[in-house]
C-alpha cells in the first residue's frame, strides 16, 4: 500500500475540527454574496456581477475542497511519527493520498483563482493577459506543492492589492459600505501574514483562522449593513 | 462629472421622485423631477405601467401617476444594488 509522506499538519490537535468549522462559516458567506451579486445581475445586465459571482463561487469552492483535505489529514491519519518529545510531528496518509493530493491543489488553485478573478474586475486587462496571469498561477500551483509559503504569500500579494484598491475607492467615495469592505479585506490579509508563519509555531495557523473568521464575519456585517441600509432608505422614502 | 444615465438609473429616477411626493405626482411634475422630454417621458410611462411598477388614478379633474408596490419593491432593490455596488467597487 502506498503511503505518501505528506507535509506538516499545522493545526494543533485541540484545534482539529475547528478550523473546518470555520471554513463552514466562510463558505456559507460566499455563496450568500454570490447568491445576491447574481440576483442583482439578473436587473442590472452588468457583467461585473457575474465576475463577481463568480470569484465567491470559487472560493467557496476552494474552502470545500480545503475541508476534503483537512478531514484526510484529521481522520484518516493512520500513522504519526513523533520527530521530537514535542508536539512536532509528521504524518502519513494511507491510499487516500490521491484525493488528498488533488483536493489540496484544487483549493490552492481555486483560492488564487477566485482572488485573480475579483482583482482582474478592477484592474481591467485584456483577456489574453488574464490567462496568462491564469496560466502561471496554474503552474505556481502544481510546482510549487507541497511547499505551503510559495502559495500564501502570492496569496498575501493579492489580497493586499484587492485591499489596496478598496481602500483608494474609499478615499474617493468615502461610501461606509466602501469602508467596511476594505476592512474586511484587510483582516482577511492579515490572516494569511500568518499563514506564513506557521512553519514557525502551529499557534500561528490558529491565530491565522481565527483573524481569517473575523474578516469574513465583517465581510457578512458589512453585506446585513448594506441590505439593511437600502431597506431603511425606503422606509423613510415611502410615504404610502 | 456624472455620466450617462441608463435605462434603469432613468427608471430609478422617476419611482424615487413619485415616492418622494407621497406615491402619487402629477405628470407633469414627474417630466421636470425627473429630467426627461415629454416623448421619452410617455415611452417610459408606457412601460412602467405596462409592468405594473406605476398605474394612473383619476383625482378630480385631473389625472395623477402613483406608485404600485411592485414599483416600491424595485425602488428598494435598486437601492440595495446601489449600496452593494459602492460596497464592493463594481
Amino acid at each position: 500500500m502506498t503511503l505518501y509522506m505528506v507535509k506538516y499538519i499545522y493545526a494543533p490537535q485541540w484545534f482539529y475540527g475547528k478550523d473546518i468549522l470555520i471554513d463552514v462559516v466562510s463558505i456559507v458567506v460566499l455563496l450568500l454574496i454570490a447568491f445576491f451579486s447574481i440576483k442583482y445581475y439578473q436587473i442590472k445586465k452588468n457583467k461585473n456581477y457575474i465576475y463577481l459571482t463568480l470569484s465567491f463561487t470559487m472560493l467557496a469552492l476552494s474552502f470545500l475542497f480545503k475541508i476534503v483535505m483537512n478531514i484526510n489529514i484529521y481522520y484518516k491519519v493512520i500513522e504519526t511519527m513523533p520527530l521530537t518529545p514535542v508536539t512536532i510531528t509528521y504524518q502519513a496518509l494511507k491510499a487516500s493520498g490521491n484525493l488528498f493530493i488533488s483536493s489540496f491543489l484544487l483549493y490552492w488553485f481555486l483560492t488564487l483563482f477566485g482572488f485573480y478573478i475579483l482583482y482582474s474586475i478592477y484592474q481591467k486587462q485584456s483577456r489574453l493577459d488574464f490567462w496568462f496571469g491564469t496560466y502561471l498561477l496554474f503552474m505556481m500551483t502544481f510546482y510549487a506543492y507541497p511547499s505551503y509559503r510559495p502559495f500564501h504569500l502570492t496569496l498575501l500579494i493579492l489580497l493586499a492589492l484587492i485591499t489596496y484598491i478598496h481602500a483608494r475607492k474609499y478615499l474617493n467615495q468615502k461610501h461606509y459600505a466602501t469602508k467596511l469592505v476594505t476592512y474586511s479585506f484587510g483582516i482577511i490579509t492579515l490572516s494569511q501574514v500568518f499563514f506564513n508563519l506557521v512553519d514557525y509555531n502551529n499557534s500561528f495557523y490558529v491565530t491565522a483562522e481565527i483573524i481569517q473568521l473575523i474578516g469574513y464575519l465583517s465581510l457578512l456585517i458589512t453585506f446585513i449593513m448594506v441590505l439593511r441600509h437600502g431597506r431603511k432608505e425606503d422606509k423613510a422614502g415611502h410615504h404610502r | 462629472m456624472a455620466g450617462k444615465r441608463t435605462r434603469l438609473d432613468i427608471i430609478g429616477d422617476m419611482l424615487n421622485s413619485i415616492l418622494d411626493k407621497g406615491g402619487k405626482i402629477k405628470p407633469t411634475h414627474l417630466m421636470y423631477k425627473s429630467n426627461l422630454a415629454h416623448t421619452q417621458m410617455k415611452q417610459y410611462l408606457d412601460e412602467l405601467m405596462q409592468k405594473g411598477l406605476i398605474r394612473k388614478v383619476k383625482k378630480e379633474n385631473s389625472e395623477v401617476i402613483e406608485i404600485t408596490d411592485k414599483g416600491c419593491e424595485l425602488v428598494k432593490k435598486l437601492r440595495e444594488i446601489k449600496e452593494f455596488e459602492a460596497a464592493f467597487g463594481l
